[in-house]
Parts: structure tokens; sequence; C-alpha cells
């Protein structure tokens, strides 16, 4: 994996984006793209790199915005990292390019309530058919209370 | 001729653990599937947030009931790299031993599930009478067969003595004979074949396109394996082959999975050869500076990676697991089309399946 030249292609491709490529322990290099230009990007990856695995996707809320790790390896760590809004965040699925995202993000979409734009099948993956909690990884999701459980919360709480 | 749509699991006879497939049949071939996970979501990753970044290592090692420690390796070394933390020599030599100890044990077992699934019991229980050899060790270093609690961040809470290095060695011996044993007999058992050879079938081509990992892609001619592509611990300095086998089918994930429990008891006699002196761990703080980490490693199925990141608190802000399960899950959906219903239950095996790491 060559990171020079990945971040060359996507500056000519991007022409109007300042790209920058940084590093994470261990072995991790991030490069930071607007999530329209994410499809374009893992295009450039597959076509032209031949960089076919996509280890995960990972969805967390900042606040006041929720992030999203590509996180892509071949021979060594290359994560593309974008922001959604938190309202009503869209992007589209990079499943035509690769087919192994396919539950990747499903799972994002239910756990973080974000929309893939193409994707053939959005069905919840982990969470019950009749969930109805909202998205269990957003911040301001309150964990229902078991009947005779312990209360996570209160007890990390105190 | 007619469809028919028959339920297997989430409770059924063929699963371990629960996970709901919906197989629609014509005849005796099966033209769909359809499945559901999520049966045994714990909520980890949400419940890592709320627990300090020790309290989590005891729930990462219950990611798994069966690599539990190469989690709680994957999970210690990325905290250790944003600590910054140097951890003892003796320290990552136990951590590893333990991880290809794990690994024997792993392999053994999916083999015994296997046999067991295909209804030649006499290999599951010899499988699983040998695994006991590799449970053993386990127990008398650490005190637990399958949680070990053996990882602790800054290197590992357990040492061992001489008598029991000398002590471990008789046991590989013994296994390394045992798993000899095994190889011949899927080699040359006709029944063993007939029933996994060319049955869940795999190309490069399908393995790449589903991300999968592991000696699963090492069985269909994907020479991929973290220990040596990204060498983590000790691992750049050991020596040891990566399996790989061009079938791509049951039978070629069984004979990868045996070879390579092979190639980890020579790893055990190597880690136990070049033991180094000196302290087993070094105290680590408790709060972690801000910061990421993206934290790979090669589990008994292959790459696990996490991602941890830090805001400077004593918990963790955010930890993303992602099991090796998952995309063998989604590359099962290609592996059952136009089978026969009989070998459903070689298919569904064949992939060493773990619900619970899937699904955490």
């Amino acid at each position: 994996m060559n990171n020079d030249a990945i971040l060359q292609s996507f500056r000519d491709a991007f022409p109007d984006l300042d790209l920058e490529i940084t590093s994470l322990p261990v072995d991790e290099h991030v490069i930071a793209l607007p999530a329209d230009r994410v499809h374009a990007a893992v295009a450039i990856l597959v076509e032209q790199f031949g960089i076919y695995h996509l280890s995960t996707i990972t969805g967390q809320d900042r606040d006041e915005n929720l992030e999203l790790f590509y996180h892509f390896w071949q021979g060594h760590g290359l994560t593309l990292r974008t922001s959604l809004p938190y309202d009503a965040p869209v992007i589209p699925t990079v499943t035509d390019l690769i087919p192994g995202a396919t539950f990747y993000e499903r799972e994002v979409c239910e756990m973080l309530d974000v929309t893939f734009e193409g994707h053939a099948n959005l069905e919840p993956l982990f969470l019950p058919d009749n969930w109805e909690g909202g998205a269990p990884l957003r911040k301001d999701f309150v964990v229902p209370p078991v009947e005779g459980g312990l209360d996570v919360d209160k007890e990390a709480a105190a | 001729m007619t469809k028919v749509t028959i339920p297997i699991g989430p409770q059924h006879p063929l699963l371990k653990e629960p996970l709901s497939f919906l197989v629609t049949v014509e005849g005796e071939r099966v033209v769909d599937s359809k499945m559901r996970l999520g049966y045994v979501h714990r909520g980890i990753e949400r419940l890592c947030q709320q627990r300090t970044y020790v309290q989590n290592v005891h729930l990462m090692e219950r990611v798994c009931g069966i690599c539990s420690h190469v989690h709680t390796t994957t999970y210690c070394q990325g905290v250790e790299a944003l600590l910054g933390l140097e951890v003892p020599e003796r320290g990552l030599y136990l951590r590893t031993l333990l991880c290809e100890l794990e690994r024997i044990h792993s392999h053994l077992l999916w083999l015994g599930v296997l046999a067991k699934n295909m209804g030649f019991d006499t290999i599951f229980m010899y499988a699983w009478r040998y695994r006991e050899i590799a449970l053993d060790i386990m127990e008398s270093l650490s005190g637990g067969r399958v949680s070990h609690a053996v990882n602790i961040i800054g290197g590992v809470r357990i040492d061992m003595d001489a008598a029991q290095v000398e002590a471990v060695l008789g046991q590989l011996d013994e296994l390394d004979t045992h798993i000899t044993t095994l190889l011949g007999v899927i080699e040359h058992e006709k029944t063993f074949r007939v029933r996994t050879q060319n049955v869940g079938l795999l190309s490069p081509e399908q393995v790449r396109r589903y991300c999968v990992v592991g000696p699963v892609a090492r069985a269909s001619d994907v020479d991929v394996d973290l220990r040596r592509d990204a060498p983590y611990s000790i691992y750049d300095r050991l020596d040891f082959k990566v399996i790989t086998h061009a079938d791509g089918d049951v039978w070629a994930r069984t004979v990868v999975r045996l070879l390579e429990c092979v190639e980890s008891t020579k790893l055990c006699r190597q880690i136990l050869a070049s033991l180094p002196d000196g302290p087993t761990s070094t105290r680590a703080p408790r709060k972690v500076p801000a910061g990421e980490v993206v934290s790979r490693s090669e589990a008994p199925r292959g790459e696990v990676i996490y991602y941890i990141r830090s805001n400077g608190k004593d918990k963790p802000a955010r930890v993303k697991v992602r099991t090796p399960t998952l995309p063998s899950l989604l590359a099962l959906y290609d592996q059952l089309r136009d089978v026969n219903v009989a070998d459903i239950s070689v298919v569904l095996s064949g992939v060493d399946l773990c619900i619970a790491c899937a699904d955490r």
C-alpha cells in the first residue's frame, strides 16, 4: 500500500479539497474526506490500487456530528474518515464496490441511524424486530431499565 | 417444483449458538437463504463506554467464549499503544503463548463440531479429547480453561517456572502426535472426504468480494495472515509458515486448520525456548491520554479489529469491535446456494461460526 500515491490520486480526483494524511497508532493512516466524496474515493482504492479489504466501518457520535471511519487494510491500515450531520444523516452506500460492506453498513444504520443510500436491505441485523428505543450508540439514547436487572448508568455514575 | 422454506434456528440442534436461517428449498436443492443475527447481542460496545479501561478487559474477555484471550490481547494492545506503554518482553512472550494455545484449542473444537454435524462422532470425540490437552495447559498456566483472564493493561498477570515449562513441552509433544493422527484420518478416511470435498466452495474472488479473513480465506488460496503481514507482539521474531490451500472447500479448511495447529505447537516451543527473564507486567496509569488507535490481530478465525478512542478520562469514549465471523456469515449466502439439503450442516459448520462474537 503506497500512501503517497493514494493521496496523490485523491488530490487529482478532488482538486478543490485540501487533503492531508495523518497517522494513528498502530500503523494506521487516516485521510479525512467530505461525505459526498467517500464513494468516489473508495472507487479509486478498489479500481486503481486493488485494495479490496474493508475491515469494518466504525460509526460514532461526536456530539455535534456523527463520524464514520472506513477501515481498509492491505499490508498497512488506511482509514477514510468522514462526518455527517446529526439530523437525518445520509451517505451513499459502497456495497456496489465492496459487497463485504453489506453487514457493516446495516450495523451502522441501526446503531446510529445513518441511512446508506442505495443499500439493498437496511433492516435491523442485531436489534430485535420490535425495537423502538432509537439508535443505541447515539449519546441521547437512554438505556431502558430491565425489571430486576442492574441499572448500568446509575451504577457507573455511583 | 414447489418451494418450501425451512427455518434453521434460532434454536436448532445443528447450531451451538442462536442464529436464524430461513432456507428455501426446491426438492433437495437450496435456492435461497435469509439470515438474522442478534439473538446474543449484549450491547458490549455501549457497555464499554460506561466502564473503566481496567473493567473493560474483563468485558472484552466475554465478547467470545472460545477465543477470549485474543480479544483482550487486541484491546490491551490498543490501550497500551494509546498510553505509550512498553510491555515487558516476558509479558509479551507469555501473552503470545496463550494466543497460540488458544488457536489449537479453537481449531480442534471446530473440527469436533464439524465432525459431529456430519455424523462422524468418532472424530468428534477424539478431537475434543485432544483439545483437552490444550485446555489443561491453559488451565495450569492461568487457572481458567476458556476464560483465562491473563491479560492486563501493561502485560500479563501470570508467570511460569522451569518445571511448568518442562511440563508444557511434554504436553505439546503429546498434542503434536495426536494432531498428526487426526490429519492422517481426514486425509485417508473416504467418508470424511466425500462429505467435505467440493462442499461450501468459495473462490478467491468471492473471498475478496466479501472481505473474508482467516483460515476460510487461506483455504481459498488467499495468502493473508496478520501475524506475518502486520506483525504485532513478538511475531516478527518467530518463525512459522502461513498455511494455504487451493481447493476452497470444507475439506481444504479442515486441512488448513489442522496444519495451523501444527504450526502453533512449533510457535509455542519457540516461545518457551526463548522465554526472556524479567517482569511480566508494568504498572499502567488509570487515565488514558486523549487519542485514537486501531488495533488488529489474528484470532483463530482471522482478523480482529478494535478501534478505541480516548478523551483523556478513565473510560473510553468509543470502542468498536469487529470479529472475523461477520464477513464469514456474509459469504454463507453464496455457499448455501444450490447445495443439497444434507450438506447445509457441513456448509454452516465449515466456516467456523461464532455467533456471540459476531453479535457482541
